[in-house]
């Protein structure tokens, strides 16, 4: 298969070529998915897919365009690409749009980073319904559940790239995801609701069914009488499972796009101890069997361990080429990887022992945040911090602050990365945070 | 240089049999409204394609062979185009072509999905027994004939975005560009974003049915970016409808430009209100976020039939004042939520969720419809071929009631009003939901006196009905463009409101200590 897109990415490169583009770049890509949906004892969908996709990027006399189709007919692709090049030469001239350069391809790591776990293609109607009986069972374990749905997800992307200036290349990974959503009656008309999914690359990393579901209806069973908790200034503690969400919108502006555009409050930041000495963000694109893991980004660009910010310096953003060179900067990726972040020495426990008292944050719940202020403002649910430890549950707060400001009051962090993302972030502590409740 | 859609169909269709540029004149298929009429290969959507009657009749009977109580082959063609201007010139562009057909069976409720974008006879039998799996009793007989349904008229448009060059919406875009300058001379960035889409989808239905629609949209977006003694604001704002380039006036782009500035200007001024809860005035238009968030979603049939949602049991009851109706309604002309049938081929309606202030009726897709034993709502959405449907909203408004905007802010000693959102979300089962202020204004002693800014309102959906203590005469819809995600499928909606009055909800803000 990985033989037939790299020939349908060169063809691309060369029927392009032959309409008139002086470079282009050409991504033919692949993905098999499977999803198995299971509720209350019954089976309640299969999707079983194949689909295939060509994207390509033209530069022409000087300009730019970039295009993508799933039709893929010999006669309509070649209409579709001489059209590409038409567009392209349509648009006005920009003088900082080029090719990746490709120096840029150099020292393309070799690892063997092991994304592909070829059981996952093995995968039959009998394994997945057996894993939905089972995530079906544990989930449905106490007499307030009024429904659960299980879900199995798996599958294979792959994707060849190829330029003109002679870029080539193959990624594949595969995929196996479990989980679970379960809805349990409460207070009124309220029901409670949580879930919970895990998965890999690779089958034999996918923990066990019954223990996946079963932690999704423990953290439904927790939601039961969940009020709202009080306003004021307190500290907050963030559970791994949602600390990188919170380092997602910190991370939203850090990209030379936003920077050259204005648009990002870490314009100032670059070289700056701008944050806590506690915070360590290492882009990694190179950890074996990683959700991120990858040998060059989306541009050809070789991957490396890119060092985002350290004990609160801020050493690298994301830029890609063509915004690297309006904004003078040299390129780095324009596309996250994996995100390490450093983890501390203390267990959630420890932390919300020391804490003494605050909000425990269990799951976000909408909000936004201005990339250009850092402002931010976020609903929330989990628990108050009693005495050191988790207490009552709460929901319909809000978490109301500036991502810069926060960040430099980040207290501790814990020793518990969270695996199953590609942002490994561990247990956040934040001082003096602004909750708006009763 | 002039680029026009139709040469480059024309060459294009050159090497093939299959593709050409039918004529797809406002209208076509009317006549083939007539009962048995025989749909020839001269149908246009079946000549885009390249499928005939027979070729459905042949997949349909594969996609069924196990039995279903419904199944239906949904073909679709969207084309996409982006133009995109920073730093004051229109240097990139983005075309995209998703084309493929879905096969779904359903039985009880029960659904088999694949998809393919190979037309060819053998990918399309191969998806179908894929889909077919799900079921395990005996074939059934496949319609020999499908019955074309009148096309609607909701979103006709006179050209289709196909034949509208590069050279005729680039001065659109220089045009935002220049204006949104000339706003402020602290207006130090501005980008604009131009979209446009034909999409074209065709529904063969195991009733016999052939439903096709085209489904034109376009949006148009500017971004402000503005530096004032070494601080920097961004906002932006936006247009969307089914609409066509004629839309496009000076008026409604320069008012759409005026607020993008208006919005990003008064950041400077703004600051956070006070933390906690507060009378929360909401004003006419897009804080129709309210009614997608705290009801809309609540209100889907399928969170219903599981027993998932909170309103699982409340039809019938009180939930609201008298003066509070909120409706969902797919069939308002050129609105970006417009629909003619939903994706499941059902005629679009209007459907009462709260009628005087009880509660009246979920949006249903035939999975619900048929479990509840009502008809269908025309609710059956999905975001393209690669995805089954499920119940959704289009259009979601609240009816005019009997108080003024100046009764609603004189009555306020202490609170905000809200007035521009970027999002909002909502947790079904507990029914909390929030949505996110952009722009606001503080009221004091019955008067607005101070701008506010980002902040998240949460509150929860009944409480929050409950608590709808005015609405006002002035409702109006928002032509902004929303797109609602749900299950990790987007589809495109619109929502309205009049002045409203929440008598309290939970504010993001700062504590003063």
């Amino acid at each position: 298969m990985s033989a037939d897109l790299q020939d349908r990415a060169a063809q691309a490169i060369e029927m392009l070529a032959a309409a008139g583009a002086d470079d282009a770049w050409a991504t033919a890509g692949q993905s098999r998915d499977v999803e198995f949906n299971y509720r209350d004892g019954a089976l309640e969908k299969v999707k079983d897919t194949t689909s295939q996709q060509l994207a390509v990027q033209v530069y022409a006399k000087g300009r730019y365009s970039s295009h993508q189709t799933t039709d893929l007919n010999p006669d309509r692709l070649a209409g579709f690409l001489k059209e590409a090049v038409a567009i392209t030469g349509a648009l006005e001239p920009d003088d900082q749009r080029a090719v990746t350069s490709a120096e840029l391809f150099a020292n393309r790591p070799e690892a063997d980073l092991d994304l592909v776990d070829s059981t996952v293609e093995a995968l039959d109607r009998d394994q997945r319904m057996a894993w939905c009986v089972e995530l079906d069972g544990a989930a449905r374990q106490h007499e307030r559940v009024i429904s659960a749905t299980s879900a199995v997800y798996d599958g294979t992307q792959t994707q060849a790239s190829a330029s003109s200036n002679g870029f080539s290349g193959v990624q594949e990974s595969t995929y196996c995801w479990l989980g679970a959503n379960v809805t349990l009656s409460d207070r009124g008309e309220r029901r409670a609701a949580d879930g919970f999914f895990a998965g890999s690359s690779h089958v034999g990393d996918v923990p066990d069914a019954g223990e996946v579901a079963g932690t999704a209806l423990k953290r439904a069973l927790v939601r039961l009488d969940s009020e709202k908790g009080p306003t004021g200034k307190t500290t907050m503690v963030v559970d791994s499972r949602v600390a990188a969400s919170l380092i997602g919108r910190l991370m939203g502006p850090a990209y030379a796009r936003s920077v050259q555009q204005g648009r990002s409050f870490w314009a100032d930041l670059i070289d700056q101890e701008a944050f806590s000495s506690k915070l360590t963000i290492i882009d990694d694109p190179l950890i074996v069997r990683g959700l991120g893991s990858r040998h060059y980004d989306s541009e050809g660009i070789s991957a490396k361990v890119l060092p985002i910010v350290e004990q609160g310096v801020v050493k690298n953003i994301y830029v890609d080429t063509y915004y690297g060179r309006k904004a003078g900067m040299t390129p780095t990726t324009g596309r996250p990887s994996n995100r390490r972040i450093d983890p501390g020495e203390h267990s959630l426990a420890d932390l919300l022992g020391a804490a003494g008292e605050g909000v425990y944050v269990t799951s976000w719940l909408g909000g936004n945040a201005d990339g250009t202020t850092g402002d931010f403002s976020l609903g929330l649910r989990g628990h108050m911090i009693e005495n050191g430890e988790i207490g009552r549950p709460v929901g319909e707060m809000n978490v109301t602050g500036n991502l810069k400001d926060l960040f430099t009051r980040l207290d501790a962090v814990g020793n518990d990365p969270y695996p199953y993302s590609t942002t490994l972030a561990p247990t956040l502590v934040f001082s003096d945070v602004d909750f708006s409740g009763v | 240089m002039a680029i026009k859609r139709r040469d480059f169909l024309g060459q294009m269709a050159a090497g093939s049999a299959i593709v050409t540029m039918p004529a797809f004149l406002p209208g076509c298929g009317v006549n083939q409204a007539t009962q048995m009429a025989t749909p020839t290969p001269e149908n246009p959507f079946m000549t885009w394609f390249g499928v005939d009657e027979a070729v459905i009749t042949r997949v349909m009977t594969e996609l069924t062979a196990n039995g279903a109580d419904t199944a239906d082959l949904y073909f679709q063609h969207q084309r996409t185009n982006n133009l995109s201007m920073e730093d004051g010139i229109v240097s990139r562009a983005n075309s995209g072509i998703s084309q493929g057909v879905g096969l779904r069976v359903v039985i009880g409720e029960q659904t088999g999905y694949a998809f393919t974008e190979d037309l060819t006879l053998e990918s399309m039998l191969a998806a179908a027994r894929t889909a077919a799996a799900i079921a395990s009793g005996t074939g059934l007989v496949a319609p020999q004939a499908f019955n074309p349904k009148k096309t609607g008229d909701l979103y006709s448009i006179e050209l289709p975005w196909a034949d509208v060059g590069i050279d005729q919406k680039l001065p659109i875009l220089k045009h935002v560009d220049a204006q949104a300058r000339k706003g402020d001379p602290s207006i130090q960035k501005v980008s604009v974003n131009w979209s446009d889409s034909d999409d074209r989808v065709m529904i063969a239905t195991l009733d016999g049915h052939l439903i096709m629609d085209h489904r034109p949209m376009t949006r148009l977006t500017a971004m402000v970016t503005a530096t004032r003694d070494g601080e920097t604001q961004s906002g932006y704002s936006n247009i969307a409808a089914r609409q066509d380039f004629s839309w496009y006036t000076e008026e409604r782009i320069n008012n759409m430009v005026e607020e993008a500035v208006d919005r990003t200007l008064i950041l400077f001024e703004a600051k956070r209100p006070p933390a906690g809860e507060m009378p929360v005035i909401l004003a006419a238009g897009a804080s129709g976020i309210l009614l997608h968030e705290a009801i809309g979603h609540g209100m889907e049939a399928d969170f219903n039939r599981k027993g998932t949602s909170i309103y699982s049991d409340m039809i019938g009851k009180k939930v609201a004042e008298p003066f509070v109706t909120i409706v969902d309604q797919g069939t308002i002309p050129k609105e970006r939520g417009a629909l003619n049938y939903d994706d499941e081929g059902n005629e679009c309606g209007r459907t009462t969720m709260v009628e005087n202030g009880v509660l009246r009726s979920y949006l249903h897709d035939s999975i619900s419809s048929r479990q509840y034993k009502v008809g269908a709502t025309g609710s059956g959405r999905r975001q393209s071929y690669q995805y089954a449907p499920m119940p959704r909203m289009t259009c979601t408004f609240m009816e005019d009631g009997p108080h003024t905007k100046d009764e609603i802010i004189a009555s306020v000693d202490h609170g905000i009003i809200a007035e521009t959102y970027t999002n909002g979300q909502v947790q079904i089962g507990a029914g909390d939901f929030t949505f996110y202020v952009k722009n606001g204004w503080l009221v004091e002693g019955g008067k607005i006196t101070a701008p506010i800014k980002d902040v998240n309102i949460i509150g929860n959906g009944p409480e929050a009905l409950k608590r709808i203590s005015m609405v006002a005469n002035d409702a109006k819809l928002d032509t902004g463009g929303w797109t609602c995600g749900k299950n990790g499928q987007q589809v495109p909606v619109s929502q309205g409101i009049p002045t409203v009055l929440v008598s309290t909800m939970t504010v993001g803000g700062e504590n003063v200590s």
